[in-house]
């Protein structure tokens, strides 16, 4: 009796401070949390003022370690944004140095076989190496595979989309045990912000699809497919204009962070914190993918881990 | 022998190449010395061009057409042609010598030389030079067949878990510019299959005109009467017929040096012997048919009625050939047209603008075997016939590489002329032009953004539009048309963005931006 009269007064108090869409968030993840069989509140870890790696190995060490998300002998798939055929100081593309420490991690707890690939937007071998994400995988002993092999591709049912009923998929991430999403955040003309969830659209052989089919919505509803296993933003240098492709070095600002999460929802939420948007709910597939319950958008119910190496 | 082979192996690799494995420059250097693109490229003020064209005609000049058997990529394979067509076919006699179809080779060669000089060069080099033609065969037909069977071994590959093999899209012409290698092949195969080098000595212009120099040749081939015991073994060796034994003649014209006979005579009968010692022939001017021996003289009657048969047949070919470049000077190439807009063909980065890019290119497809986008394709109709199965960028089917300047470096002829990578990022091939009422988020109010996604330069960019929404925007002088907005925006049948081709190329500004500023606090996390 006791016990719920206080939960009861430091509910109403709390309600009091909060809008009421937040109560109901405080609410929900109340109940959440309360449920049977429900997990925890989704871990974010945002590391700043590191260089790449140590802010990855630390982020990954916060998370529980590599071992947390791959078992020994387990194939996985590492899905980067290779889109661009510009140089690593363009941003365009996720940095080659965190790619290539998390296939090494990878390998470290036991991993079987790691693949990398993207459906790149420029021609895919000059994507590959331009960007060095093709030689910085390959000498961490990944597999860099084509993404431009629509052979490689099955045709899938989305269960859940609403806008995307069925989608040629690339069958490394049908098939592997683990898929690892290690986008760049970058501004997007046409999305707003480009971070985890868009970085999806790489592993789907039609992307046009998705442009004349509510991109937001279409972007969201890949992730009742599946979602990635864990999702490491690498926000060290965005590209905060001009994006995704960017005109040149001077669109990116140093920001020197990086995020990680297995929730892709709640790490795109704080993204857009990143680049300055007053709201998560502004960008279409951030709100959307909350909505259809992939995931969290109010950092209120997530467990931030703030860690600044500096 | 092995020089022919390595030129033909290297050459074919870089038409065949569909994974950029042989260096452009290879590919550069062995198409540089084909007689009609160094021609070319002299004109075009290419030095290497230069000096293989001097180094052609000297060695000709000197030992007779050599270069038909050790550097002309056709000739070679002809060769190979026939001796397979030998080894599989009917037990083959040795071919007997012939008589030339003199008033057809004179009246092709004339017919090329009138084109050229009527400034025609444009449509009779491509479809009569040997080295375009082969390039043509090789990387129309021969490299999508590579392509296929590299797609079958993948399968064997990623079975043995073999990761260095990967699929590729095999790149058909469309079936009208197809047709012309199709053609090509099949009578260069017929040909060489039945008669030898028949091809190189009735069809081929750079044969003829290269004959016309061989007879006059320092050293010449010669059958010496005393040792010779007319056994024939001379004959059999010989793919060109060009040895009578009756009269113990060589026809010098048709001789295309390969040397082959002298080896085989047992007695020594036949070898290279120098013939200028008379003084008659020392004047390399002499080379023209007017002062040349006795069999020269049926030759040269032949060249006279064959040039005025291919007067007549010029004159006719003209007319049309006039009414097809009016109409490419006035911009209406026969590209698709969309409300007054005419949307093609865009020729590529270098070629400073159509008209002059269909007058120098000859169509050999090293280009197009280069390019690693593929948005090199050979045009059917798309510049009219003057620019049947020459290259065109097609939107449709991929976009030019910000980065690359690669068909430049790899053009033989100077059609596409090299551009420093910087130069070529502001070669303006054509504008995008963007038509709103077609667009996703016009029509649909959903976002998009594919096009200006793509833009590597900026000028397809985003602006507000309603509900948070964001349209594309054009500044048309910072576009270069390399067609990555047309090639990604989603829009069917018709896409809502286009490059309009610019007939004569022109220069795009670049804006220069100062650098970015933070979006959120940069000491501290902003969530």
């Amino acid at each position: 009796m006791n016990t719920r009269r206080e939960f009861l007064r430091t509910g109403l108090t709390l309600g009091a401070a909060f809008s009421l869409t937040d109560m109901g968030g405080l609410f929900a993840a109340d109940a959440q949390s309360a449920a049977p069989g429900a997990g925890p509140r989704p871990v974010l870890v945002a590391v700043r003022d590191g260089d790449r790696v140590a802010m990855l190995d630390k982020a990954i060490a916060e998370l529980g370690g590599m071992g947390a998300f791959v078992k020994k002998g387990q194939s996985v798939v590492v899905k980067p944004n290779i889109g661009w055929d510009v140089p690593p100081e363009r941003a365009a593309n996720t940095h080659p140095s965190i790619v290539k420490r998390l296939v090494e991690m990878c390998f470290e707890a036991g991993a079987a076989s790691v693949s990398v690939f993207d459906n790149t937007c420029d021609q895919w071998q000059k994507c590959y190496a331009t960007s060095g994400i093709g030689a910085a995988a390959r000498e961490a002993g990944a597999t860099m595979v084509n993404g431009k092999d629509e052979s490689l591709y099955r045709e899938v049912q989305i269960p859940g989309g609403r806008q995307l009923k069925s989608a040629k998929v690339h069958g490394l991430v049908l098939d592997s045990d683990v898929f690892i999403n290690v986008p760049v955040l970058k501004h997007h003309g046409g999305a707003t912000m480009s971070a985890a969830m868009k970085n999806l659209m790489g592993v789907v052989w039609d992307r046009g699809f998705y442009h004349s089919n509510d991109l937001h919505q279409t972007i969201t509803d890949f992730l009742t497919l599946r979602k990635p296993t864990l999702n490491v933003l690498d926000a060290y240098h965005p590209m905060v204009r001009n994006g995704p492709r960017g005109k040149s070095a001077d669109d990116c600002i140093e920001m020197r962070t990086l995020l990680a999460s297995a929730d892709i929802v709640a790490l795109d939420s704080a993204a857009t914190k990143l680049l300055g948007h007053p709201e998560p709910g502004v960008i279409g597939h951030v709100r959307l993918g909350d909505e259809m319950g992939l995931g969290v958008m109010d950092l209120k119910r997530v467990d931030v881990r703030r860690i600044k190496l500096a | 022998m092995l020089v022919a082979l390595a030129m033909l192996a290297g050459l074919s690799a870089a038409l065949l190449d569909f994974r950029g494995l042989v260096p452009h420059r290879l590919g550069h250097a062995l198409a540089s010395v084909q007689l009609v693109p160094a021609a070319l490229g002299a004109v075009a003020g290419l030095t290497l061009s230069v000096v293989a064209l001097l180094a052609i005609l000297a060695l000709t000049l000197a030992l007779g057409r050599v270069y038909c058997s050790a550097i002309c990529p056709l000739g070679i394979f002809q060769d190979i042609v026939s001796r397979l067509a030998r080894q599989v076919g009917p037990k083959k006699r040795f071919l007997r010598h012939a008589k030339p179809l003199s008033w057809l080779r004179y009246g092709l060669l004339g017919a090329t030389l009138l084109a050229v000089l009527a400034g025609w060069s444009g449509v009779a080099l491509a479809l009569l030079d040997p080295y375009s033609n082969y390039g043509r065969i090789a990387s129309d037909l021969f490299r999508p067949v590579g392509v296929l069977l590299n797609n079958g071994l993948v399968g064997v590959a990623e079975w043995f878990g073999w990761a260095w093999l990967y699929r590729v899209e095999p790149h058909w012409a469309g079936a009208g510019a197809l047709a012309v290698p199709g053609v090509a092949l099949t009578v260069v195969v017929a040909l060489s299959a039945w008669r030898g080098r028949l091809y190189c000595n009735t069809l081929c212009p750079v044969g003829t005109l290269l004959g016309m120099i061989a007879r006059r040749a320092a050293w010449r081939i010669e059958i010496d009467q005393e040792a010779c015991r007319k056994c024939g073994a001379c004959l059999k060796a010989c793919k060109a017929q060009c040895i009578d034994l009756r009269t113990a003649e060589i026809d010098a014209s048709r001789c295309v040096g390969c040397f082959n006979c002298v080896p085989v005579c047992t007695e020594g009968g036949i070898g290279l012997v120098w013939k200028w010692h008379r003084g008659a022939a020392k004047d390399p001017e002499a080379a023209a048919p007017e002062a040349s021996a006795p069999p020269a003289d049926e030759g040269r009657r032949a060249f006279i009625s064959g040039s005025a048969l291919a007067l007549t047949a010029a004159a006719g070919v003209a007319g049309a050939v006039v009414a097809e470049a009016g109409r490419r000077r006035r911009g209406q190439g026969r590209g698709p047209q969309d409300q007054g807009i005419v949307f093609g063909p865009v020729c590529p980065p270098g070629s400073k603008s159509v008209e002059r890019f269909l007058d120098v290119c000859t169509a050999c497809h090293l280009c197009v075997s280069a390019c690693p986008t593929g948005v090199l394709r050979p045009a059917t109709l798309e510049y009219g016939w003057a620019g049947l199965t020459k290259p065109q960028m097609d939107f449709s089917k991929s976009f030019c590489n910000f980065d690359c300047n690669r068909c430049g470096e790899v053009c033989p002829e100077g059609a596409i002329l090299p551009l420093a990578l910087a130069e070529k990022k502001t070669t303006q091939l054509g504008v995008a032009r963007f038509r709103r009422y077609m667009c996703i988020v016009h029509e649909e109010g959903t976002a998009c953004g594919a096009c200006a996604e793509h833009c590597p330069t900026g000028a397809v960019h985003m602006v507000p539009f309603r509900d948070g929404l964001t349209i594309p925007q054009v500044e048309p002088e910072q576009c270069i048309g390399c067609g990555a907005c047309e090639y990604a925006c989603p829009v069917r049948p018709a896409r809502a963005i286009r490059v309009e081709a610019l007939p004569v190329h022109g220069r795009a500004i670049v804006v220069k931006d100062k650098p970015a500023e933070s979006p959120a606090p940069v000491d501290d996390f902003p969530f």
